[in-house]
């Protein structure tokens, strides 16, 4: 019964969780955090290293098994329903963690395998991949030989093989340069105008912005959350000409 | 168990195998290399033993004597010295194993029915070595003893008689007492250790190194889908090697398997399966590359080499040791390959060791997998 009303509330959010918790023996790595995520919408979770965002992203994926709370991804319990959860989010995290041996072309079968996209349906994706990315050309080399902002085209293309409902960043951007995070927000945009949820952690406050929603977490506590100019009212209610740097800061002082 | 997800991972680590030509190296190069060392250079017969003669009597006795030591198989008389000097510096430098040194009146002693003496020098410093030496001389010159003893009764006037009692003996199994012939069973348990477990245990920890843990971890895929998924390429490569292993050992040594070939590869199946269960599980228990190629030889290879009874005869071991060498897998597999290659036994005789491994192996998959989830798979 319990699966029936997280299927019902999973209508309108993507992502919900209440009074989560995580810690590793007496150390509180998240404490008792309340948000929620709605479908299609590009949501920002932001932190300072250390703050819990990770445990939390972690969590949320279903490698990490909360210590307390309640919590739904894609309509799926975040403790009884990890695999499931696994199957309907798409992941991407800031080390692109593909398989450099590997051509851009092996990487996507063997996505497509773990996903257990039907193989029917293997060519049309892979073309479709390779297209979005504009690795066609490079299909069969090796992936270790491409520059940085191809291998993160190629990973977010491997996190989408299986359309996930949700997709989650963590620090995407690490590294890149400013022309390549431009094309690559677009593009977020643009999936996430298709009805793709995107959760998304960053350390670039000029990329916050493209949020529509911000959760600001210091001390495995939720610190701020609302619009990106909400945050910034609230933070600095004094500052002429705040941004979302002076927010962060200001939030994560103490 | 999705197949489509296990072959995704198979593929995947196909592709990591035959793009780092190291680990092909590893898989294939080391076999051969330990077929040829083992089954040429191992060798634990004493034949030909090399003795240095110093013959004081210089009697056509005493030299008929030395004629007959260097006419056996297991004696060659290196060189004939002057005197004990001599013989004991030869000793020394290790020319020799043996020195025999006959007294003068040697002869005369025989002739007049005394005790006539001979001292044997012997190297002990390999003491299997000088055992086995010092049994053949004394064998040799109880030989001779007898000899002289009929001819003593027959000079006596008695009719010619023979010995009563006679040990007729016949070995089972090995009948040519040749090392080699159990020495390739060993080196096929210690070659599928060294494949199978050694390169086994660098492929999660790679996984851990590059990152790519973390991609796993969040993909929906099983921890028993991904320990098998990377287990069968292992798998059919140790197996190859065990192939080779056999083949070699009847081409260049002509060692024929007596019984069931089938039975083998049912027998090698199992053992490799502990092989690669046990290399992953270092693997992801260390999640170092480094550490995992220290510990893998100190758990897999060397106690197939020392406590399998393989080459170490497990019964001659300290009983805190003997209990020790029941938890080795090699050890039941050694018993398996020696009860197919020499005794032609058949499966109503071997189960007990195949479900030990059996029950190895999947004591060992269930670790794994409870080390895998325990980090988030």
């Amino acid at each position: 019964m319990n699966t029936s009303t997280n299927r019902q509330s999973g209508n309108s959010d993507a992502i919900q969780v209440k009074d989560l918790e995580k810690r590793f023996g007496k150390f509180v790595a998240v404490n008792k955090v309340t948000f929620s995520v709605r479908r299609g919408e590009i949501f920002g979770f932001l932190g300072s290293n250390g703050s819990g965002k990770s445990t939390t992203i972690r969590m949320l994926c279903g490698i990490l098994t909360p210590t307390a709370g309640q919590g739904t991804v894609a309509g799926h319990d975040i403790f009884r329903e990890p695999e499931e959860i696994k199957q309907s989010i798409g992941y991407m995290s800031q080390k692109f963690s593909l398989y450099e041996d590997l051509s851009p072309f092996e990487n996507i079968r063997f996505y497509l395998g773990i996903y257990n996209v039907s193989p029917t349906l293997w060519a049309e994706r892979i073309s479709w991949v390779l297209d979005m990315t504009q690795l066609g050309d490079v299909r069969d080399r090796l992936t270790r030989e491409l520059p940085q902002g191809w291998r993160q085209r190629l990973a977010l293309g491997c996190a989408l093989l299986h359309k996930p409902d949700i997709l989650f960043l963590d620090e995407p951007t690490s590294g890149v340069d400013p022309l390549t995070r431009q094309h690559f927000w677009d593009f977020i945009r643009q999936l996430a105008s298709q009805g793709i949820t995107i959760f998304v952690t960053t350390h670039y406050m000029d990329e916050a912005r493209h949020c529509e929603r911000i959760v600001m977490i210091n001390q495995g506590a939720i610190v701020a959350a609302g619009t990106p100019d909400e945050i910034i009212r609230k933070a600095c209610p004094d500052k002429e000409n705040a941004d979302l740097n002076d927010a962060f800061i200001t939030l994560m002082k103490n | 168990m999705n197949l489509r997800k296990i072959g995704a991972i198979t593929r995947k680590e196909f592709y990591h195998l035959i793009r780092d030509y190291r680990s092909l190296y590893l898989a294939f190069a080391i076999p051969l290399i330990l077929i040829l060392l083992f089954g040429y250079a191992l060798s634990l017969d004493v034949e030909d033993v090399r003795t240095v003669v110093v013959d004081y009597d210089g009697t056509k006795q005493s030299r008929d004597l030395v004629r007959r030591l260097d006419a056996s198989p297991y004696f060659q008389v290196v060189a004939h010295l002057k005197n004990s000097q001599e013989a004991a510096d030869w000793l020394d430098h290790g020319w020799t194993t043996l020195a025999l040194v006959i007294p003068p009146d040697w002869t005369r002693n025989i002739q007049a029915d005394r005790e006539a003496p001979l001292q044997v020098l012997l190297d002990g410093s390999d003491p299997n070595f000088a055992n086995i030496s010092a049994g053949y001389i004394t064998a040799f010159l109880e030989r001779e003893n007898t000899k002289y003893l009929h001819n003593f009764l027959n000079r006596q006037g008695r009719e010619q008689m023979k010995p009563p009692l006679e040990g007729r003996i016949r070995i089972w199994f090995n009948e040519d007492l040749e090392s080699r012939n159990f020495i390739i069973p060993g080196i096929i348990a210690v070659i599928i250790m060294i494949v199978g477990a050694m390169l086994t245990s660098l492929v999660i920890a790679r996984e851990y190194e590059n990152g790519t843990m973390e991609t796993i971890k969040s993909l929906p895929i099983s921890a028993g889908e991904f320990i098998v998924g990377k287990a069968i390429p292992y798998f059919f490569i140790t197996l190859a090697d065990v192939l080779i292993a056999v083949l070699m050992g009847q081409v260049l040594f002509g060692i024929v398997m007596k019984a069931n070939f089938w039975l083998m590869i049912t027998a090698s199946s199992l053992y490799l399966a502990v092989a690669i269960t046990l290399g992953l599980l270092i693997s992801s228990a260390t999640k170092s590359q480094l550490v995992a190629n220290q510990v893998a030889p100190l758990v897999t290879f060397l106690p197939s080499m020392l406590l399998s009874d393989f080459v170490f005869p497990v019964l001659n071991m300290p009983p805190v040791i003997q209990t020790i060498t029941y938890i080795v897998p090699a050890r039941y597999f050694i018993d398996i390959l020696k009860g197919i290659y020499m005794k032609n036994l058949d499966i109503t005789y071997l189960w007990p060791s195949f479900a030990v491994l059996f029950v190895m192996a999947a004591i060992l998959a269930v670790l794994n997998v409870i080390v895998l989830k325990r980090e988030g798979m």
